[in-house]
């Protein structure tokens, strides 16, 4: 009996085995993987790696790429901190899978040793039709490494519904004096938020919001630092660390005042909960990047009824901080000339990004161009944001992610506790990223 | 019904409590999910959020699917996963057998070092590995992530069937070997067969290392072998998260897992009580 059994288990293993062996040759003979197309081996093609949500930008340049030049673009997509990570990984082991990488401009400092400068690319004519902060940062040590493929900014976004009701406006007027419009300073944008934070169905709870306040993010709050007239955001080109001085201070005093106006779990709040609020018809205002015109569901609350206008200004004037992605070009890998090749086609046909899921472009003459059109209501306080005097860059700090993981990220999420001392999180921070960057 | 049997009695109905609200505790996250994958991409992003769908839509599950490449992860993935299991237990059961069977003091430094090997963070040597593929021309191919992630599972693998191993009773080798069987005939066709719940639950952890992991196949796989958990990850976007087609996708994914655990549940069960009372 036992051993009619034991025959039995052991056909059953070797069947499996057998199975088992079949797959793995099978494997192994076809080459392994299913996916996509064969890697862009060939001198008629090349790889683009690139962050998920801006693939789509960059496709409709490839197709006509292909057309134009008989050169494939395969694109391999990563989320974006893997992306980080593959970059990280692949310059340090010396070996690349891929010929242009598109950047966020907070990664240029990190990698510029690792990319074919651009400088040839970036004529007096191309530099003047980028924005001045996109030039500026492009740059790492006096060297272009990256050549802006679109370009974003916040801007503010308000629900008109409610800005053009008349007894909205009536009331405004009278419990604050002047107009109801769309706010253009921290004061007006404050007591807008203040005035729209109302329970509308009289049962006590509030119903509608005023603004969000984002806490798990950093570059709201760095845009109202620019905002106080701030030359140097958070680390200056001499290494000095300006936090816990009276411009952020008062950024954060300012960032933290419209929590009252603000639904609750701020210190948690991210890019993706602030839309979705929003959308939802939760808030009256948001200051948010301007791709997300495009991007507001048909069947949402505020469907038909957004508007859009430039970045609010604080003492410093207006400020937005540029949201940047750059295509580079690895030293490392053979196709140098396709991949430049590529790169400067992506400039000259920036306009093919325009008609895309996020729709943005990074050429000043592009957007203007669309501006005025239907649809495209946001370029115009994009490009003015953009254009402003207090709008700079992020440092080209190569430590950059790390002071804005370790340093920004928790101390914008204690300052947005209620009772929080604004004054000592700056000062502890700005011992933490001394410490980073030392 | 006297003290003792309402004593009992008790114990059970708080022993039924505790276990529900465990299955509850570890099965509600898989269940919003699931629920999630049938909301409208609006009710997704519903804030408060709601947990039943107001209106029940598949939409969610054509876009993840219509979606380019997720197919090909899905068939990645399971080359991947089905590859590496085989390789981890192919290099598995004769090491964990020798270390069971000979009882070196190699052997014992062999089984440590196993361990270690588990301990070593998988970024270390995933990015030597990138350069070692490259070299051997197998990048971005699902036998080089096959052989990343048995570096995760083999060491769990060799320990798990050295326990197994450990309980065969080595008089049956011997009396396999009086009716004429060599060593390697004992072992095929007598330890084997008896430790066959053992080898199908070093399997299942093999193949669902494999399955999960996310590390490997970011920093190894590009258009060819990219597998579904990199997939997955590309619905959240720095500008957006498809929170439905997300979902939809984990939820088709998990499908596998829970089939495969379902068909070998009676040996998973019998593996993990194997060698726990030694007759």
């Amino acid at each position: 009996m036992m051993l009619r059994i034991h025959r039995r288990m052991s056909r059953r293993v070797l069947v499996g085995a057998a199975g088992v062996l079949a797959v793995v040759t099978t494997a192994v003979l076809s080459g392994c993987g299913a996916g996509g197309g064969a890697p862009a081996a060939g001198d008629d093609s090349i790889t683009v790696l690139v962050e998920a949500g801006g693939h789509g930008e960059l496709q409709p340049i490839a197709d006509q790429f292909e057309t134009d030049t008989g050169t494939s673009v395969t694109f391999v997509e990563l989320p974006y901190d893997g992306l980080y990570n593959r970059l990280n990984s692949e310059f340090s082991s010396g070996s690349l899978s891929f010929d242009v990488a598109a950047l966020d401009s907070i990664w240029l400092p990190t990698f510029a040793e690792a990319l074919t400068p651009l400088d040839d690319v970036f004529t007096d004519e191309v530099q003047s039709d980028l924005f001045p902060a996109l030039v500026t940062e492009a740059q790492v040590d006096g060297s272009f490494v990256g050549m802006p493929a679109w370009t974003n900014s916040e801007i503010l976004y308000y629900r008109t519904d409610l800005f053009e009701d008349p007894a909205q406006q009536a009331n405004f007027k009278a419990q604050f004096g002047y107009d109801l419009v769309p706010p253009t300073t921290w004061e007006q944008y404050a007591d807008v938020a203040k005035f729209f934070t109302q329970d509308t169905d009289g049962d006590g709870q509030v119903d509608i919001y005023g603004t969000d306040v984002k806490g798990a993010v950093e570059t709201e709050w760095l845009a109202t630092l620019s905002q106080t007239g701030e030359k140097d955001m958070v680390v200056g080109d001499d290494g000095t660390v300006s936090l816990g001085d009276e411009d952020s201070l008062e950024a954060l005093d300012f960032y933290t005042s419209l929590l009252p106006y603000a639904p609750s779990g701020a210190a948690q709040l991210d890019w993706a909960g602030s839309q979705n609020l929003f959308n939802q018809g939760q808030v009256a205002m948001m200051r948010f990047w301007a791709h997300a015109y495009k991007q507001i569901p048909a069947d949402s609350a505020v469907a038909g009824n957004v508007g859009v206008m430039t970045m609010v200004g604080g003492p410093g004037g207006v400020a937005g901080v540029p949201g940047a992605w750059y295509l580079s070009v690895p030293a490392g890998t053979s196709k140098q000339e396709k991949a430049l090749e590529f790169v400067q086609y992506a400039y000259d046909h920036n306009e093919l990004s325009v008609d895309t899921d996020l729709g943005l472009a990074s050429r000043i003459s592009v957007l203007e161009q669309y501006q005025d059109k239907p649809g495209y209501e946001n370029y115009k306080p994009l490009i003015d944001t953009l254009n402003a005097e207090s709008t700079i860059p992020r440092p080209a700090n190569p430590k950059w992610q790390e002071i804005v993981d370790s340093a920004l990220i928790p101390m914008i999420q204690k300052a947005v506790v209620p009772g929080a001392d604004n004054q000592k999180l700056l000062d502890d921070a700005k011992a933490q990223v001394e410490s980073i960057i030392e | 019904m006297n003290g003792l049997e309402t004593t009992r009695v008790s114990s059970r109905a708080i022993l039924w409590v505790a276990l529900v609200l465990l299955v509850v505790l570890y099965g509600f996250p898989f269940l919003y999910m699931l629920f999630t994958s049938f909301k409208t991409p609006l009710e997704t992003i519903a804030v408060p959020p709601t947990v039943l769908p107001s209106t029940w839509t598949i939409e969610n599950y054509t876009s993840a699917i219509g979606r380019d490449g997720v197919v090909a992860s899905f068939i990645n993935s399971v080359v991947t996963a089905v590859l590496s299991t085989a390789i981890s237990l192919v290099l598995a059961l004769p090491a964990a057998y020798a270390v069971t069977r000979f009882r070196t003091r190699f052997g014992r430094f062999f089984i440590v070092g196993a361990l270690v090997m588990r301990m070593v963070p998988p970024i270390v040597i995933g990015v030597p590995m990138i350069g070692i593929f490259r070299s051997l021309g197998i990048s971005d191919t699902s036998l080089a992530l096959a052989i990343a992630h048995a570096t995760i599972s083999l060491p769990l693998s060799i320990w798990l069937m050295s326990s197994f191993f450990e309980a065969v009773p080595e008089e049956l080798e011997e009396a396999a070997k009086i009716d004429g069987a060599s060593r390697l005939g004992a072992l095929w066709r007598v330890v084997l067969p008896v430790t066959a719940g053992g080898i199908a639950v070093t399997a299942i952890f093999a193949f669902l290392a494999s399955w999960n992991e996310f590390l490997f196949a970011l920093l190894l796989t590009a258009t060819r072998s990219q597998t579904t958990p990199i997939v997955i990850a590309n619905f959240q976007t720095q500008f957006g998260l498809d929170w439905g087609a997300m979902t939809a996708l984990a939820v088709l994914y998990s499908v596998p897992v829970i089939l495969l655990a379902l068909v070998l549940q009676r040996h998973i069960v019998a593996g993990l009580t194997a060698g726990a009372v030694k007759g």
